[in-house]
Parts: C-alpha cells; structure tokens; sequence
C-alpha cells in the first residue's frame, strides 16, 4: 500500500514539476489559444439571437465574468481566513491578488451588462436586485483594496482587517446568484447553470470556451500578481533587515 | 435596436481596454519591484564591501 502511494507521488511530481517549471510559458500560451477561440466564437461562430440581435453576443464576456469573479472572490475568501488562522503574510499575497482580478472582472459584468442593457431595456442602468448586490460587491472589494492598501505590504494588521472584510464581503454572493429568486428583477432567470439550461448547444459550446478563456486568464494573472505581492513582501523583509543591521 | 452591432462592438472594446490598464497596472508593480530589488542589491554590495574593509 506505502509502494503503491509513493509511486503515486512519484508520479505525480514527475508530472507536476515540469508543469510548475513552465507555468509562465503554459500561461500565456494556453490563455492567448483561448481567448482567441473565445472572440472567433463570440462574434463569428456563435449563431445570431434573433430577438436580441448581435448584441446578445456579449453574453460570452458577461456571463463568464460574473460567474469566475465568484470563483476569484472565493479564493480571496479562504486565503483571508488561512490568514486570520495562522497569520502567514503569503495567503495575503493570494487574497489581494484574486481580488484584483475579481474586481477586474466584476468590472466586466457590471459594464458589459449596461452596454446590453440599452438596446434590450432601453437604459444603461437601473437599480434592480441583481444589478445593486453586484455593485454592492464591487464597492466591498474595493474597500477592501483600500484597507489593504493602507499599509505595506508586510503590515500583519493591515492585513488582518483587510481578511475580515475580504471574508465578510463574500457574504454577498449568495444574495447576488439567488437575487433573481427572491426578488422580482429586470434580470433575466439564470439560463447556464440551471437543470435543463435553456441554451442551444452551439451557444452552449462557445460559452464553455469563453469560460475556459476567462478561467485560464484568471489563473494566470492570479499567479503572476500573487507571486509579485509575495515578492514585494520578501524584499520589504529583507529592506527591513537590511535597515537594522546598518543601525 | 438598429445600431445594436455598435452596442456589441463597445462591450468588446470594455474588456480590452480593461484587461489592458490591468496589466499596464501589473507592469508598474512588477517595475517598482525590478527597482527595490536594484536598491536593495546596491545596500548589499555597500555593506559587503564595508566588511571587507573592517
């Protein structure tokens, strides 16, 4: 049983390691095969919406968007708890780097979803359930940017109050995804992730590229923002070293 | 919903510009690192060279 797992393990480096070693060639490459896959989709392959027209293709930014935002903003989450348990600064570097890119994309979904609110509601924006909690989320994140930002990055109570909004602010997502169940809003029902998605298959099929797309893309700006606030941290250290030694 | 095309257009152009001032943001952070590092490096060689000298 011990040989069996070992060999697992074994197995599993011989595998992983490379792909650790190469993640900032991988990255990339496999972001820029999709995104590109993504917008032939979005505005050549996918089949016109006849009531909407053309502008229901930017369902293929909005719908991923919103949805992986859930997914950044979650990762912030837990990495604000780690924090908050065992107060290692790396779990911050994590935290604020998905909340970058989950604001990033909330930023996609809040503007992208008033640009196809125009022509199909006849305004940009209205203050309906969906549309307000999604806001709402974006001015959490923001703040807690802010309060992160408010000392360096080797603060461990900046930090620490940053994770206690990071964790609190994910409260709203749950309010956000059920909002078009609980209230009556101008949002339409949720089509993809529902028991029998209402979609045709060829839509269906370029919106799971778009959703790898975004995903890929997410992961690597994840990883390359997380491993440059890590940095920034250790030669904030090592400055700070530096400094007491010259003293 | 005539002019429909230049709504589809502008949203396409929102996640560019946007992806693009986030990694224009990125590349600042990862400058301002490039230049700490430099500093900390110049104090590095300094104190060396002062130990050396002692």
């Amino acid at each position: 049983m011990t040989s069996i797992k070992i060999t697992i393990l074994e197995l599993g480096n011989w595998f992983l390691q490379p792909l650790w070693h190469s993640r900032w060639i991988i990255l990339p490459v496999i972001t820029s095969i999709c995104v590109m896959a993504m917008l032939i989709g979005a505005v050549i392959a996918a089949p016109r919406e006849i009531i909407e027209g053309d502008v229901q293709r930017l369902m293929y930014i909005h719908v991923p968007s919103a949805i992986i935002s859930y997914l950044a903003f979650g990762i912030t989450a837990v990495a604000s708890a780690i924090l908050l348990i065992n107060g290692k600064l790396y779990w911050d570097a994590i935290a604020r780097a998905s909340a970058g890119i989950g604001l990033l994309l909330t930023f996609f979904a809040l503007s992208t979803g008033a640009i196809w609110g125009k022509p199909i509601w006849g305004i940009y924006w209205t203050w309906d359930a969906r549309l307000t909690t999604t806001l709402v989320l974006f001015l959490i994140y923001s703040s807690y940017l802010l309060v992160r930002n408010l000392g360096n990055a080797n603060d461990t109570r900046a930090a620490r109050y940053a994770a206690i909004v990071g964790l609190i602010g994910y409260l709203d997502i749950p309010l956000i995804h059920f909002s078009v169940d609980w209230w009556r809003t101008l949002h339409p029902q949720r089509i993809v992730f529902d028991i029998r998605p209402s979609l045709p298959t060829e839509m269906l099929i370029v919106l799971g590229i778009a959703f790898l797309a975004v995903l890929s893309l997410v992961l690597w700006l994840i990883l390359l923002s997380a491993t440059t606030e890590y940095l920034h941290q250790q030669v904030g250290k090592l400055s700070g070293d530096l400094d007491q030694m010259e003293s | 919903m005539d002019n429909a095309l230049e709504f589809m257009f502008a949203g396409f152009a929102v996640f560019w510009a946007g992806l693009f001032v986030y990694l224009l943001i990125l590349q600042q952070r990862i400058r301002s690192l490039n230049e700490q590092i430099l500093l900390l490096r110049e104090r590095l060689k300094g104190i060396t060279l002062n130990d050396n000298s002692d």
